[in-house]
């Protein structure tokens, strides 16, 4: 009796602590919002959108729970998207909410936050059209974008205009004209490219931009999605390692940039000890504290190949609403909100990024790369947007390390892509 | 629960032994003890069985699964499996497992051993152990970390062969010479914390056997064949097998090592089961298939269960008592 007793104790016990675990609180009352950000306490873009926050209590009267995460925090939604827990508003790269939220059908169309007027303007006419042109935005069927970049994040070859004021004045156009800015470097007993080898999307950068050059935006993300590799016999793909190749063979990158650590070579280059460096619109940031006396920031874009399209690399940073947001319309209405002009400049000039806005002011480290941005007659994401699973950290970039690094030859690249690719495919067909 | 388990049985084995007509259930104690049973295992294993057993099995449920985390499941039986052998990448973060697992097992152990040798008649023994001891407490990171510092190409070591003459060092961090390097971190950092323990049964040996050693002239090595090595047994197979579980979790020294701080990850040379897993799901930069990902980390599961029950059986020898 005794024993029936504790037992069924256990039972009931075990279906309360089940049943009490499953029940936590749920929120969504009218005037609140809960907000997950990918910056964190201090950093200089978190001081402007705390400040947007601050401003958009006082005007809306909506209460914003804000959590500054940090750039894993799509990481930590993930595990919230099957749950009631699931934060209202999210913010981070392109290429990091695609993945998670769009292509699992997890993130809702802003139709809202386009609609919506700041600085008595439409949201969707604040945006130059031109980023929306590729499509990447919207997912096939629905009406309005899942996501609204507020800032940009693109790349450029950097330089010290102090040191290099040829370089400013007369930028190589073409990848033949760089070559020559490479070889009179390296003539004069200079380091021409500083790179820190050992990150695989640093290296990842030279092919995939040369690929865009050659064929456009797309080609590459094309090239990745043939099931039997074949795709990888194009002749831009062989010319595009091709040129990799000779700037490896070329000796043009710094010692030992196969063998170091980040940010050694990065910390060389702010310290003249190579004069270009290929890296996103945040190395100015990055480098500062320790950049030589009177570093002064300029870039040139990535050159022309063979007259090809010049476009530029636009990563899109903003926001996503989660499609099971309580609510959905206050995260929207905060979107929308932290367009406003005012925002964006403090984003260009106190942040140092690129705001979206065509018409928000920029630091004088990033007008060069502004100017490129509105003067680029079409746009690519990181890795062409390839997000296929594993495809880019398993495959494509372990292969583009060996050939940056000088271990395979073009041609050795490209049959190592062509039969890892078939096998990739193989299994995750 | 075991302990418990096995006193209950003894006694009771031990009851039905005595030819008395006693009441089924043995005495008060014993009936004591059975009413207890429920009271004090039951709130332990109620917690072991929601926050381990529960999601241990819905693991392996995902893992038939193919699921991004975000959308619906989808079921694929073992598909993700199938998958893990044919993909090459999971080959070869196995084979390095398995390289951290033997390789490093066997150094620590040999030099752990050397050092019980020294240790226990050096002068100042107590504070070498603690020196011994002291990689261990240090987090893995930091030495990961630290190795970026030391083998940069401008970094100590080549600073200190520079001026040793050497103008062509080697390129320590390259992706073909990370995985040996990190073999030699976690054995360095690994060593003492072996060491401390084996010390622990080797100071429990009765100083007469030594005594008897020295009169019949033994050498170290002697003494360690027939004295340290039988008598400590026990305490060996013990570290044998925590070496092993801890081993094929080794993750974040490669994380740090291999990759870079906060860059990206770490080159696919250098990788191990664990690490394969999180990429495959937390890679940040495609969609993530938890389905994979779970396979892999059941499967390594699995291989520590398997290679737990083999050394322990390998191990298995009658204590000697003393």
């Amino acid at each position: 009796m005794a024993k029936i007793r504790a037992l069924s104790a256990l039972v009931i016990g075990s279906a309360l602590a089940v049943t009490a675990s499953g029940c936590a609180p749920q929120g969504g009352s009218d005037d609140t919002l809960t907000y997950w950000s990918m910056w964190k306490e201090g950093e200089a873009q978190q001081k402007v959108v705390a400040k947007a926050i601050a401003d958009f209590e006082d005007e809306t009267g909506i209460d914003v729970d804000v959590q500054w995460q940090g750039r894993d925090n799509i990481k930590k939604v993930l595990p919230t998207l099957n749950t009631n827990k699931v934060p209202d508003l999210v913010d981070a790269s392109f290429a990091k909410l695609a993945p998670i939220l769009a292509e699992s059908g997890q993130a809702l169309p802003l139709t809202e936050a386009y609609d919506a007027a700041v600085d008595g303007k439409q949201v969707s006419d604040l945006i130059p059209s031109a980023y929306f042109d590729a499509g990447t935005l919207t997912v096939d069927g629905e009406d309005a974008p899942w996501m609204l970049p507020y800032s940009l994040t693109s790349d450029a070859i950097w330089f010290n205009e102090a040191e290099h004021p040829e370089l400013a004045e007369n930028p190589p156009q073409t990848w033949d004209d760089f070559i020559g800015t490479l070889d009179d470097l390296k003539a004069d007993g200079q380091t021409p490219i500083a790179i820190d080898g050992d990150v695989s999307g640093y290296n990842a950068y030279w092919f995939t931009t040369m690929m865009v050059r050659l064929a456009g935006p797309g080609s590459l993300k094309k090239i990745a999605s043939d099931e039997s590799g074949k795709a990888w016999d194009s002749p831009e793909a062989l010319k595009a390692a091709e040129l990799v190749q000779q700037l490896v063979d070329g000796g043009y990158f710094i010692d030992g940039y196969n063998a170091s650590k980040w940010p050694a070579q990065q910390q060389k280059w702010a310290d003249n000890s190579g004069v270009l460096m290929y890296n996103g619109t945040w190395l100015p940031n990055e480098t500062s504290s320790y950049a030589a006396d009177g570093f002064e920031y300029s870039s040139f874009s990535f050159p022309t190949v063979d007259g090809g399209p010049a476009s530029q690399r636009a990563d899109f940073v903003g926001f996503a609403v989660p499609a099971k947001a309580h609510n959905a319309e206050n995260a929207q209405k905060f979107a929308a909100f932290f367009l406003g002009k005012q925002y964006q400049d403090a984003l260009g000039t106190d942040a140092k990024i690129i705001p979206i806005r065509q018409d928000a002011a920029v630091s004088e480290d990033m007008s060069t790369v502004k100017d490129a941005l509105d003067a680029a007659d079409d746009y690519y994401q990181q890795n062409d947007g390839i997000s296929f699973p594993g495809y880019t950290e398993k495959l494509l970039w372990p292969t583009l390390d060996k050939l940056m690094l000088g271990k395979l030859d073009a041609q050795q690249f490209i049959d190592a892509m062509k039969s890892g690719q078939a096998d990739y495919w193989k299994q995750n067909s | 629960m075991t302990e418990t388990a096995r006193m209950i049985g003894a006694k009771s084995a031990s009851g039905s032994a005595t030819p008395t007509g006693r009441r089924a259930g043995g005495n008060a104690i014993d009936r004591g003890r059975k009413r207890l049973f429920v009271p004090f295992v039951g709130p332990a294993f109620l917690f072991y069985t929601i926050l381990f057993v529960v999601p241990s099995l819905y693991a392996v449920w995902i893992s038939f699964n193919e699921w991004s985390g975000g959308d619906d499941m989808t079921f694929v039986g073992f598909k993700n499996y199938v998958r893990l052998f044919s993909d090459d990448l999971f080959v070869q973060s196995f084979v390095n497992t398995l390289l951290l697992l033997f390789v490093v097992g066997i150094a620590i152990f040999v030099i752990a051993f050397g050092l019980t040798l020294v240790l226990r008649d050096m002068v100042a023994r107590k504070v070498a152990r603690s020196v011994i001891f002291f990689p261990h407490l240090v987090n893995a990171m930091i030495f990961g970390v630290l190795a970026g510092f030391i083998f940069n190409p401008g970094g100590l070591v080549n600073k200190l062969l520079g001026g040793l003459g050497v103008t062509e060092p080697p390129a320590w961090l390259a992706h073909e010479n990370l995985f040996p390097l990190i073999m030699v971190m976690m054995t360095w950092i690994t060593t003492g914390y072996f060491t401390t323990i084996l010390m622990a049964g080797v100071d429990r040996i009765p100083p007469y056997y030594y005594e008897d050693c020295a009169l019949a002239g033994a050498n170290a090595w002697q003494r360690l064949r027939y004295v340290i090595l039988p008598l400590t047994w026990d305490v060996f197979a013990t570290c044998a097998v925590l070496w092993t579980i801890s081993s094929v979790k080794i993750f974040e020294i490669i994380w740090v090592f291999g990759g870079s701080t906060g860059q990206g990850m770490p080159p696919t040379q250098t990788w191990t089961v664990a690490v394969y897993t999180y990429v495959t799901a937390f890679s940040g930069q495609s969609i993530p298939a938890y389905g994979a990902a779970t396979a892999s980390a059941v499967l390594s599961l699995a291989v520590i269960s398997i290679l737990v029950v083999l050394l322990r059986r390998a191990t298995k020898r009658d204590a000697v008592e003393f």
